[in-house]
């Protein structure tokens, strides 16, 4: 009797550990399927399908010991490396670092920066940053199918620490893939994106952080082109100035004069809407200089990247 | 006899009359008919008969008939207004840095430049098709233009000044920790020098002790000057931002110059000969198609 109950016990046990090694595998199943489906798919929508469940996927079994396995962050990126494979966009690469890790690399930096996502573990999504001073280019959240980029980050990055290392020319080669991964994802997968500063559209306003502008800031400017063949202008309607910088192209510096707030803002028009401020800021010295020299009262205001519900 | 004399009287007198009156009549219907038609140029002729005499037919001594043309002095806003805007559109060409702002009917005040930051430049008299330049920013440009031959800008002296002034104010900041040790060091040596003193102080120890308290005072006396330099040198920074901002005003005025007319000079020989200039080029205008036929002759005349 007593043997027979502690056979029954035994086997009772022999089960639920088959149970649970076989729910394991199933997970592990799953894990091969979503990694095979990460790698090889060649449709947009279910590259982020697989993505979003790697994301959640919960490797850690007792009973069932994975091997060396690549981490959330990691998926970020070959997601994003598919994504832009499959549009053949180029200017990236991936490579495994030694502790086993992804990083990207942009073109022309080489292997002297490298990339990484940074999860958000309050927030859920992905931080892309570049890995010395940890400087978040943008944040995407797959939940809420949203992109934006750090204005702050964008000209901490480029324009006030790259641009001692790189001609001008380099950097935006080196951006273009990141804008080139935005417009992806709004055109094949539905993602609301905020690109900043690096919104090319004529009508697209970068709007300063301080509420108020003194004019002296941008007397700066106009002593400043004393010597050049700019020349600054009055806004029609005394709201601001306005300062050519190619044949095709100017940026403005005004706010909208029916706005009792006036709210200032930097705004860059050229004939084809194929310029952002943030060209204007790496290809432009005087502009560039007087920007960052005055950036207190000049900076463009960053959003919160954290996208509230 | 007396009466018959004074009819005659009478009738020479209304036949003056009658004719002064024809006169006003005359100018009075030529004046609307040019209006009607927008003949500036003939409104002009009328306006100033003398002048466009002088300068448009070259000939001289045809005096104004004032009896005739004080008849439109009342309407002097109103015809200048009238006149304007043909003015006004071949200035924006012959002169394209200059900008109108008609402040009350008829007169406009002149800007020099759309840009950032410009200068009221005088007025623009459109009857006698003139500038009438403030005196005042006529001569700083004429100065500015001076002074560039020479490599120089209008405030440059004066800014070459604040900026020694604030290297001279920061200099006394950097050297603040300098001058405390210094001073403590007088302190200690008056100390020893007042310790020999006395009524038997030597001539010689007394003029030491003079000497260390007047270091100490003008040491003082920096101390003094350097807990104002931050203010100062803000403020010298300010008056250096305005003087550089009329420095900058300046450079474009001379540019747009340059671009236009090549020289000061030219655009004062310009300025000279604007009511000559402006009237023929609205002959051209009217008679345009016989004009054009000239224009073939006239280039290969010159050929």
């Amino acid at each position: 009797m007593t043997e027979q109950k502690d056979t029954t016990l035994t086997s009772n046990k022999v089960l639920s550990l088959s149970q649970s090694i076989k729910s394991g595998l199933t997970i592990g199943e799953k894990y091969v399927s979503l990694l095979n489906q990460l790698a090889s798919t060649t449709e947009a929508d279910e590259l982020l399908d697989a993505m979003k469940q790697l994301a959640a996927i919960d490797l850690t079994s007792p009973f069932v010991k994975f091997p060396q396995h690549y981490e959330t962050a990691d998926y970020y990126l070959l997601f994003m490396d598919r994504l832009l494979e499959l549009n053949q966009v180029e200017g990236i690469s991936v490579q495994e670092e030694d502790d086993h890790s992804l990083s990207m690399q942009l073109a022309n930096f080489g292997d002297k920066i490298s990339f990484k996502f940074e999860l958000d573990q309050k927030q859920g999504g992905a931080f892309f940053a570049e890995q010395d001073d940890h400087e978040p280019l943008f944040y995407i959240n797959l939940e809420k199918t949203a992109l934006r980029f750090s204005n702050r980050a964008l000209v901490n990055f480029f324009i006030v620490r790259e641009i001692k290392h790189y001609s001008d020319l380099d950097l935006a080669a080196a951006v273009k893939p990141l804008i080139s991964f935005a417009h992806v994802l709004k055109d094949q997968l539905h993602f609301h994106i905020d690109l900043g500063i690096l919104d090319t559209e004529n009508d697209f306003l970068a709007r300063l952080a301080q509420p108020e502008l003194d004019l002296k800031v941008i007397d700066k400017l106009f002593v400043e082109t004393a010597d050049s063949d700019y020349r600054l202008l009055n806004l029609p309607h005394n709201n601001g100035a306005s300062l050519q910088l190619d044949r095709q192209v100017h940026i403005e510096l005004g706010f909208d004069p029916d706005d009792y707030s006036q709210q200032w803002s930097f705004r860059v028009v050229d004939d084809d809407s194929a310029v952002s401020f943030f060209d204007v800021l790496l290809h432009y010295k005087l502009i560039r200089d007087w920007y960052l020299d005055n950036r207190d009262a000049l900076a463009v205001r960053s959003d919160p990247l954290i996208f509230a519900d | 006899m007396a009466s018959e004399k004074k009819q005659h009287g009478a009738l020479e007198i209304s036949e003056a009359i009658n004719q002064q009156i024809a006169k006003k009549i005359d100018y009075l219907q030529k004046l609307m008919t040019a209006l009607k038609n927008h003949d500036d140029r003939q409104i002009y002729r009328l306006l100033d008969n003398q002048r466009y005499a002088a300068e448009i037919e070259h000939r001289e001594q045809q005096a104004n008939d004032a009896g005739v043309m004080n008849l439109v002095d009342n309407l002097a806003d109103q015809l200048s207004s009238y006149l304007s805007s043909k003015l006004i559109d071949y200035l924006g060409k012959a002169y394209p840095f200059f900008y109108y702002e008609e402040y009350q009917t008829g007169h406009y005040r002149i800007y020099f430049g759309n840009w950032w930051d410009r200068r009221q430049f005088g007025e623009l008299d459109v009857l006698n098709i003139r500038f009438v330049f403030d005196q005042k920013e006529y001569k700083k440009l004429e100065k500015s233009f001076e002074l560039a031959n020479h490599g120089k800008r209008y405030n440059s002296k004066r800014i070459e000044d604040l900026s020694a002034e604030n290297d001279h104010l920061q200099a006394l900041i950097d050297s603040t920790e300098e001058r405390s040790q210094k001073r403590a060091q007088l302190q200690n040596e008056l100390k020893d020098a007042s310790n020999r003193g006395g009524l038997f102080e030597s001539a010689k120890n007394r003029e030491t002790r003079e000497d260390i308290k007047d270091q100490i005072s003008q040491l003082e006396d920096q101390d003094e000057e350097a807990r104002n330099a931050a203010a100062n040198i803000k403020k010298n920074n300010q008056a250096v931002l305005e003087l550089s901002k009329e420095n900058t005003i300046l450079s474009y005025e001379q540019k747009s110059i340059v671009d236009v007319f090549g020289s000061f000079e030219d655009f004062a020989l310009a300025n000279r000969n604007l009511y000559a200039n402006y009237l023929k080029s609205l002959e051209k205008d009217n008679g345009e198609a016989k004009a054009q036929d000239n224009d073939g002759k006239q280039v290969s005349d010159n050929d």
